[in-house]
């Protein structure tokens, strides 16, 4: 790394012993908090629940906390932990298949009393890291690890698939498929998959669910059917096109807060942020957005660690995954998934897996 | 690290920005679609989004009350809280309407057809009332769980309410939902579609001002459809208040005679026009109409053969038989066919030249000789046969046109015109020539001829105005305004004595011992009068003896009298279907009429 052409890698190995700080990204960190704030903010006006926000700002501080102890621990001591963390979490997924809470439809949530968590969650931050971890073993990654990891990615799937939850169960797939493509799987095999992917995606429409067949359906022409499985579509569209350039003011969206968008704290926050903001504060969204997945590829880019490079990798394409799907589901490109905007929506499981993710990558980002 | 390892970590790097590529195309797109929604078509979200959150609604005016001459609350409204139900908020209407069926107690399956039938309507998005005239246990049930229940609300609306029912119905008459023929004629009731509308009566004819201003309301309401906060209101403006020329004692106390009877009573004060009582016999019950809860009811009174939503007093046409005489014999003056002094020879029976068949009298016998005044006050057949002989239907029609027969009094546009014959009107409507023994018919007021109790209440009133004849009006008041008397025409007679005249003749009917109504002799408050026998079947006096049986086509008994002589405040015509004898049977009905009148006056 002697002749590395970027002076900043070079000054953070100087000064690697003389000061600790300085080796922490406080550009992800920054846009971390910022979008979180702005999430607990979106979350309360289109709530108006002053328990639902306090209730998310103490999962963010929980994960704030997680994230700072990842992002300050020995990655290389964690990297044995990682690679068996996978068994109790995949654990965990035939526990809530078997035992599904009794509160919801779908078989996603364990309770724990005092919160509920969702295994699959946990999967999907787990998987990827376990996976680098178990391709990274040996200097050369073997193949036969990779065709392995592949087999348990699809049976994770299969078991998130089922739940059903559709949206995770496809992040999975990515989540423990994508280490073994960045390890350096064969790009035959990668065009082989995509090409049995396509072969079999009629007999893939026909096991889904009538429910998902419909929010497939309905992209194709959401007026039809304005109060049906349009409605959700069709709403958060007026929500994002009413809000105009500058937004209607923060608490003053009356698509959300006359609660015309459903899931407006959750799946759907973008539609707020885009009504009460308009389209200037989906631009500035986006920047905070796009500093952090640019820092986060930095890691990946510049470390000479060959862990570091696919677990961030991962990581920040996942990331994206989450953040393009979401909107675009949002604005009606996308069938409607169960898929949150991360650091942004509802949702303590998925806001914490986030967090810790980062907290990984930020740990990585030492070794640079 | 080796050449190769760098070489491999470039590739672990290209394979990142490969996968990573398809996502940030997906966010460009994304970027160009929330740029076309939040830029290019902002406008157009923007509406959606108002109208997703504005509902305009009109709120209802509250119609004008009634009261009657002596400010007697006649008809008022009631508030009534009725379950009003938004189509686009119910999810699942079985689940909706199954809810509302358990928590109200009523039958599931009645509001499941009024709501299908309503749903698959041309507004079936449109918010409507589901369950009318809500009672007090279901709105506190209904105040307690409504907020569970997705698309629905109590509103509040008013209902008519006639106070005297039976006594007032053929003056005030009903209200309605507006149909779509009412709409069709008057564009502008569109837009109080959801109010009831006078269908009949004063209901009806002074429905524009009784029904006041729409006011509206722009509320914010969520996607659950409940109100948040009213954003605009224009207050609706109550109906006018009406002041009706009925004086409600007296037409209450009239109506008494008129039990179990078919018939019908003008009383009008000549000098004004106005209409002091209105009875049409059999009655009805307005409030049965203006909020229909019980379809049976309704049905009943439309099918009831007595036909009680038929006004008699103004749409009724009766022969006006003797009660036309008078004006026969001033027609005859007039024309100068006859004079007061020349007598003719009543047998019994009139017979024309070249006719087989001779025109009785009602009197077997006849008269003997009878001058003008004699035959008016025997009622004598036979001279008015002679006279409008003599006179020729030419003659004969115009003149009584003059006194409003034949034509609208112009006191509501329900009236019926009867039927004032002539040449030409004969041709017309039954496509034959007029025949000698028409004419004959007619100087009895029989045959073709007809009139309404109303006009031939009006004719009389032009008597005792020697020659006014005043358009009847029933409003005395509206809001504050008062409505004048209209005078539509003056009759006027080559010889002026000749009213005088008349009217003693008149009032010897009632007043000499000879005069046909003489049972209802009262020195103090006198009056002029005359009585009527219309004729059901014209047919002989054997022949109706067998008829008799048969009480429908008995004949209907008539009196139309006016006093006191000297001042008259009053003109009442009464007629009994079926009754008979107009001096026994209407004639007492007219003197109660004009004595309670003139005591209150006084």
């Amino acid at each position: 790394m002697k002749n590395n052409p970027l002076s900043f890698s070079v000054n953070l190995r100087i000064n690697k012993n003389q000061n600790q700080s300085s080796q922490f990204d406080y550009w992800i960190l920054l846009s971390v908090v910022l979008l979180c704030s702005f999430g607990l903010a979106m979350i309360y006006s289109s709530s108006n629940s002053l328990e639902m926000t306090i209730r998310q700002g103490i999962y963010f501080l929980a994960g704030l906390i997680g994230m700072l102890i990842l992002a300050f621990s020995n990655h290389r001591k964690m990297e044995v932990f990682y690679l068996h963390s996978f068994w109790p979490v995949l654990l965990l997924l035939f526990f809530v298949l078997l035992f599904p809470s009794e509160n919801s439809e779908t078989k996603r949530w364990i309770d724990l009393g005092l919160f509920t968590f969702q295994p699959s969650e946990l999967m999907r931050f787990i998987l990827p890291i376990s996976a680098a971890s178990f391709l990274t073993r040996n200097l050369e990654t073997k193949i036969k690890d990779m065709w392995l990891v592949i087999i348990l990615t699809f049976f994770c799937f299969y078991l998130v698939a089922i739940q059903p939850d559709l949206g995770t169960s496809l992040i999975i797939l990515l989540a423990g498929l994508l280490p073994v493509i960045i390890a350096g799987f064969p790009w035959i095999y990668i065009f082989l998959g995509g090409f049995i992917t396509i072969l079999f995606l009629p007999i893939i429409w026909i096991s889904l669910y009538e429910y998902q067949k419909q929010r497939i359906l309905t992209l194709f022409n959401p007026e039809a059917d304005i109060y049906g499985a349009g409605w959700n579509i069709v709403q958060s569209k007026i929500a994002v096109g009413s809000g105009g350039l500058f937004g209607k003011g923060f608490l003053n969206g009356s698509q959300s807060q006359l609660n015309f968008i459903p899931e407006s704290h959750s799946d759907f926050i973008f539609s707020v942020v885009a009504e009460e903001f308009g389209l200037l504060g989906v631009c500035i969204l986006f920047l905070i957005y796009g500093i952090l997945i640019y820092r986060l590829l930095l890691v990946s880019i510049y470390s000479p660690n060959k862990f570091a490079k696919i677990v961030s990798g991962t990581l920040s394409i996942i990331l994206l995954a989450y953040i393009s799907i979401n909107i675009s589901m949002v604005i009606g490109l996308l069938p409607v998934v169960g898929m949150p905007l991360p650091f942004l929506s509802q949702g303590g499981t998925a806001l914490i897996v986030n967090l810790l993710t980062i907290g990984i990558i930020l740990s990585l980002r030492k070794e640079v | 690290m080796s050449a190769f390892d760098n070489k491999r970590d470039s590739n672990l790097v290209s394979r990142i920005i490969i996968f990573l590529s398809p996502f940030l195309i997906l966010l460009f797109f994304a970027f160009i679609q929330i740029l076309n929604l939040s830029y290019f078509q902002a406008e157009d979200f923007k509406t959606q989004s108002e109208s997703n959150r504005l509902y305009q609604s009109k709120i209802a005016p509250q119609r004008g009350f009634i009261f009657d001459s002596n400010n007697i609350l006649l008809v008022e409204n009631n508030i009534q809280q009725d379950l009003e139900i938004n189509p686009n908020f119910i999810e699942n209407p079985t689940i909706f309407l199954r809810q509302i069926s358990d928590l109200l107690e009523i039958d599931f399956n009645q509001i499941e057809s009024d709501f299908y039938i309503r749903s698959t309507g041309k507004n079936a998005k449109e918010p409507y009332l589901l369950i009318k005239d809500l009672t007090e246990k279901q709105i506190a049930k209904l105040s307690v769980n409504l907020n569970k229940i997705k698309g629905a609300e109590i509103i509040s609306s008013f209902s008519r309410n006639v106070l005297h029912k039976e006594v007032m119905a053929p003056v005030i008459g009903y209200v309605g939902n507006v149909s779509k023929e009412e709409i069709f004629n008057n564009p502008e009731l569109k837009s109080y579609k959801s109010l009831k509308i006078g269908k009949t009566g004063v209901e009806k004819d002074f429905d524009k001002l009784l029904r006041g201003v729409m006011g509206f309301r722009i509320q914010e309401r969520d996607s659950f459809g409940k109100l948040v906060r009213n954003i605009s209101i224009e207050p609706p403006s109550k109906g006018k208040d009406l002041k009706l020329s009925i004086d409600f004692e007296l037409q209450k106390k009239l109506l008494n005679d008129f039990k179990g009877r078919k018939g019908a009573l003008v009383a009008i004060e000549p000098k004004t026009g106005l209409i002091r009582a209105l009875i049409s016999s059999p009655s009805y019950d307005p409030n049965l109409l203006n909020t229909i809860n019980d379809y049976e009811e309704v049905k009943n009174l439309f099918s009831d053969k007595d036909s009680p939503l038929f006004n008699r007093a103004i749409s009724g046409q009766y022969p006006p038989a003797s009660t036309l005489k008078p004006f026969v014999g001033m027609a005859a003056l007039e024309a100068k066919t006859i004079s007061w002094e020349k007598e003719i020879f009543d047998s019994g029976e009139y017979l024309v030249e070249g006719d087989q068949r001779p025109y009785k009298g009602w009197k077997e016998g006849g008269h003997g000789n009878v001058d003008m005044k004699k035959a008016i006050v025997e009622s004598s057949d036979v001279y008015f046969y002679s006279l409008a002989y003599d006179l020729t239907i030419n003659n004969l029609s115009p003149f009584l046109e003059k006194f409003g027969y034949g034509e609208k009094s112009g006191l509501t546009k329900n009236e019926s015109k009867g039927i004032l014959p002539s040449r030409k009107w004969k041709l017309g409507y039954i496509g034959e020539a007029w025949f000698k023994g028409d004419t004959i018919n007619m100087g009895i007021g029989q045959g073709y001829m007809t009139a309404t109790p109303l006009q031939i209440a009006v004719a009389y009133a032009a008597l005792a105005n020697k020659g006014e004849i005043v358009q009847p009006r029933i409003i005395e008041k509206i809001g504050n305004s008062e409505t004048v008397k209209i005078v539509k025409n003056n009759v006027f007679l080559s010889d002026d004595k000749n009213w005088k005249r008349i009217e003693e003749a008149l009032l010897a009917v009632v007043e000499a011992s000879n005069g046909t109504a003489n049972n209802i002799y009262d020195r103090n408050i006198r009056i002029a009068g005359k009585t009527g026998t219309a004729q059901v079947k014209s047919i002989g006096e054997t022949e109706y003896k067998l008829l008799r049986e048969d009480k429908s086509l008995r004949d209907h008994a008539l009196f139309v009298g006016y006093g006191p002589v000297e001042n008259p405040k009053l003109v009442v015509v009464a007629i009994i279907e079926n009754g008979e004898s107009g001096s026994a049977v209407a004639a007492p009905i007219v003197r109660k009429a004009i004595n309670l009148y003139s005591k209150n006056e006084k």
